[in-house]
């Protein structure tokens, strides 16, 4: 019996992919999160369509289940409800963009209480918690507009910090940065500093977002590597449409595919 | 005064030493309570520091160097007993020059003279040790029995033990002022009053607070910051030995050192600074600590930067402190600069017979624990696929970075000494440690948290001291 390819994330990307791919093998798709979508979300009516998609093209799913680590042909997974190894033929791994840390950043100063990735405050916003009176959210990409609207939607100040020369729509206050960002705070956190054009700027702020990046995650639990070998990576450069998204997952699949010497 | 002691011996402190002395009195009839001003235990010194148990400290013949001679020897059975981990990877420090070689020679003289194994290394010999190292040096010297141990974990082990065997533990209760009468002292805390037969001051960088509000001797300590830099277990695993740059009279000097977790630290920096709380970091002196730590691993490169910390130290012109006041006979002082893990074991046995030299008269108890129950870790599990059979949770991956479940975040918030933080979890599990830096678990974190603590996601301490929300 032949092993099947197993994709990790079942993203819009993963199911692009998964999908794709399903067209010249058996495709086992796994997310840690129980329901498909990733970040668009499972309820997304397109999230809908790509599900039927590949469930149609014999894609067989496993919801709540986190890859742990892979070794060439197999791939132990974590739930829902055991940890067993999964036989895989190849890898792919659509596992997704996580925010720019505070170190691939740069940021220094002290580290008190009150600073959250934004994918983190996406998801305490999302369960009605209000954070702060005045937020300074850093980076202005696609993941900073949605916490902004659900932090002002609650009430609260936003301030942008950015490198780019346009204000954001999304920002009650901008400051431009064109160096260094310190964290102020001992408790909690109290200001940022940041290197504005010319001097330092000082923006008083009871709460930090980190909201840069992109970057793709990777790393792990140790079990991924740029060098893993049997593992092809398919994750964006940076956050985008469901359309955008599954459709890179679906060129990364077809090239790989007639890489790799067609259907088999 | 009241009459009746409620307690033998008071500790003020939870960091690793106060933890330390609390494990062993609790398996002696002394009645123990443990007072500690955070919210969590390992706060101070002993959250920030490198995780080495050190076989070597300098200082032949001083009761600092014996302890740490006294304590090496036990640290796979100790930590095996209390779950706690530990490997005796050794060290390598290195010579980067004819200068630091001259010092290295001089250094092993002293490892010797402290009782401890070493040996004078070829170039080509250190590189077969470790490949990392670089190119250019000197000579090496290696140090067999330095081990890594997550200093966390040990204290809150030790913390556990205590309270497993009947030590009280007063989280966020500060110590405000203590009044001798006799053979007793009232402890006055921004909770209450406790009464007491002896204090033990293991508070690290307040130790000088503490005594001075006891009545005791003008101590004179303060902070000594060191900054920290992370390092991603991609590099991490790699990395097979502790790497020390050579001692100079100054200062030990940066250290490489992989961690239990699989990260390594670079670090630290040393500055003696007067503001206790000042635990910021600074562009330049975190590239400071890398440019040094590249030369003696070139392959560190600043994409493997993970994250960056500071900490300060009880620095004080007596770097090691364990006896009794010269003025309150019932005043016991236990500090250590930089050495608090390495000693842990041997000075908790040590402050238990100076308690006992002073009058405490207190024996071993038939029947004392001294063995924690093992939470097993799914990423460090040799048999992963058996332990949803234990419980079920462990098929629930909340940090997919450190792989850390559900099943060991509750062991982190139940039981004695349990977190009552994101932070504290973090600190019981190493969870958020990896390389997302819990961007994909610290809303789940928070959620398991305020759970078990009874609060709101918002309203639930992130750290310490501050919560996730304003």
């Amino acid at each position: 019996m032949t092993a099947p390819y197993i994709v990790v994330g079942a993203g819009p990307t993963g199911l692009g992919c998964a999908t794709e791919l399903a067209a010249v093998h058996p495709v086992q798709l796994i997310d840690r999160i129980p329901v498909p979508g990733g970040e668009a979300g499972w309820s997304a009516p397109q999230i809908n369509a790509l599900v039927k998609d590949a469930r149609r093209r014999g894609v067989r799913f496993r919801l709540g289940g986190t890859a742990l680590r892979w070794e060439p042909g197999r791939l132990l997974v974590a739930g829902p409800g055991r940890i067993e190894w999964l036989p895989g033929e190849r890898l792919f791994y659509a596992g997704g963009l996580r925010p720019a840390t505070a170190a691939d950043l740069f940021i220094t100063g002290d580290r008190p209480a009150g600073i959250l990735p934004t994918t983190v405050a996406h998801h305490l916003l999302a369960a009605q918690q209000r954070l702060w009176d005045r937020v300074a959210v850093i980076g202005d990409g696609p993941w900073a507009s949605v916490v902004a609207e659900q932090a002002r939607a609650a009430g609260t100040t936003v301030i942008a910090i950015t490198k780019g020369c346009d204000p954001p729509p999304w920002a009650d206050e901008v400051t431009t940065q064109a160096g260094r960002i310190v964290i102020v705070g001992r408790d909690r956190v109290s200001a940022v500093r940041v290197r504005a054009p010319q001097r330092w700027a000082v923006i008083p702020c009871d709460g930090v977002v980190l909201a840069a990046g992109p970057t793709p995650n990777r790393n792990v639990a140790g079990a991924l590597r740029d060098d893993s070998q049997g593992v092809a990576f398919v994750q964006p450069d940076e956050p985008g449409s469901v359309a955008e998204h599954s459709e890179i997952g679906r060129r990364t699949a077809r090239s790989w595919i007639a890489a790799n010497g067609g259907a088999r | 005064m009241a009459g009746d002691p409620q307690f033998d011996v008071l500790i003020v402190g939870g960091g690793v030493l106060g933890a330390a002395v609390a494990a062993r009195l609790s398996q002696t009839s002394a009645r123990v309570v443990l007072v500690e001003a955070e919210t969590d235990l390992a706060e101070g010194a002993s959250k920030g520091n490198a995780g080495v148990a050190v076989s070597y400290y300098g200082a032949p013949g001083t009761q600092e160097t014996r302890l740490i001679n006294a304590s090496n020897p036990r640290w796979e059975a100790l930590t095996r007993r209390l779950d706690v981990p530990y490997r005796r990877l050794g060290g390598l420090m290195v010579a980067l020059d004819a200068d630091e070689e001259r010092r290295l020679e001089e250094t092993l003289a002293e490892v010797h003279a402290c009782g401890v194994r070493g040996e004078l290394l070829t170039p080509g010999q250190v590189r077969d040790a470790e490949p990392l190292v670089s190119e250019n040096i000197a000579a090496g010297l290696l140090l067999p029995d330095e081990g890594v141990i997550d200093p966390m974990r040990l204290t809150i082990a030790f913390a556990r033990l205590a309270a497993a065997n009947g030590v009280t533990i007063r989280l966020g209760e500060r110590v405000l002022g203590i009044e001798h009468d006799g053979d007793l002292s009232s402890v006055i805390t921004s909770r209450g009053r406790l009464c007491t037969r002896f204090v033990v001051n293991a508070a690290g960088v307040e130790a000088d607070h503490v005594s001075a509000v006891a009545g005791g001797e003008t101590l004179h300590t303060w902070p000594r910051k060191g900054q920290y830099v992370v390092l991603d277990r991609a590099f991490g695993e790699k990395l097979t030995k502790i790497v020390f740059s050579t001692h100079t009279p100054l200062t030990k000097g940066s250290n490489v050192v992989p961690t239990t977790h699989g990260s390594v630290l670079l670090g630290p920096t040393a500055l003696d600074i007067e503001d206790r709380d000042d635990r910021a970091t600074d562009p330049e002196t975190v590239a400071g600590i890398l440019e040094k730590a590249r030369r003696l691993v070139p392959a560190i490169a600043d994409a493997y930067v993970m994250k960056t910390f500071a900490a300060n130290r009880p620095a004080g012109d007596e770097p090691h402190r364990l006896r009794i006041d010269a003025k309150q006979p019932r005043l016991v002082h236990l500090t250590d600069r930089s050495a608090g893990v390495s000693i842990s074991p041997a000075a908790a046995d040590l402050a238990l017979e100076v308690l006992n030299a002073a009058g405490l008269d207190a024996g071993d108890r038939h029947g004392a624990l001294d063995v924690l129950p093992r939470v097993p870790r799914l990423r460090t599990s040799s048999d992963p696929v058996a332990l949803t059979e234990i419980d079920p949770l462990y098929g629930q991956v909340v940090c997919v970075c450190e792989q850390v479940t559900a099943a060991e975040i509750n062991a982190a918030l139940t039981g004695p000494a349990a977190a009552t933080s994101v932070d504290g979890v973090r600190k019981r599990t190493g969870a958020a440690y990896g390389r997302c830096q819990g961007s994909l678990c610290l809303a789940g974190l928070s959620f398991l948290t305020a759970m078990k603590t009874g609060t709101g996601p918002a309203s639930v301490r992130q750290t310490a001291r501050g919560t996730v929300g304003s």
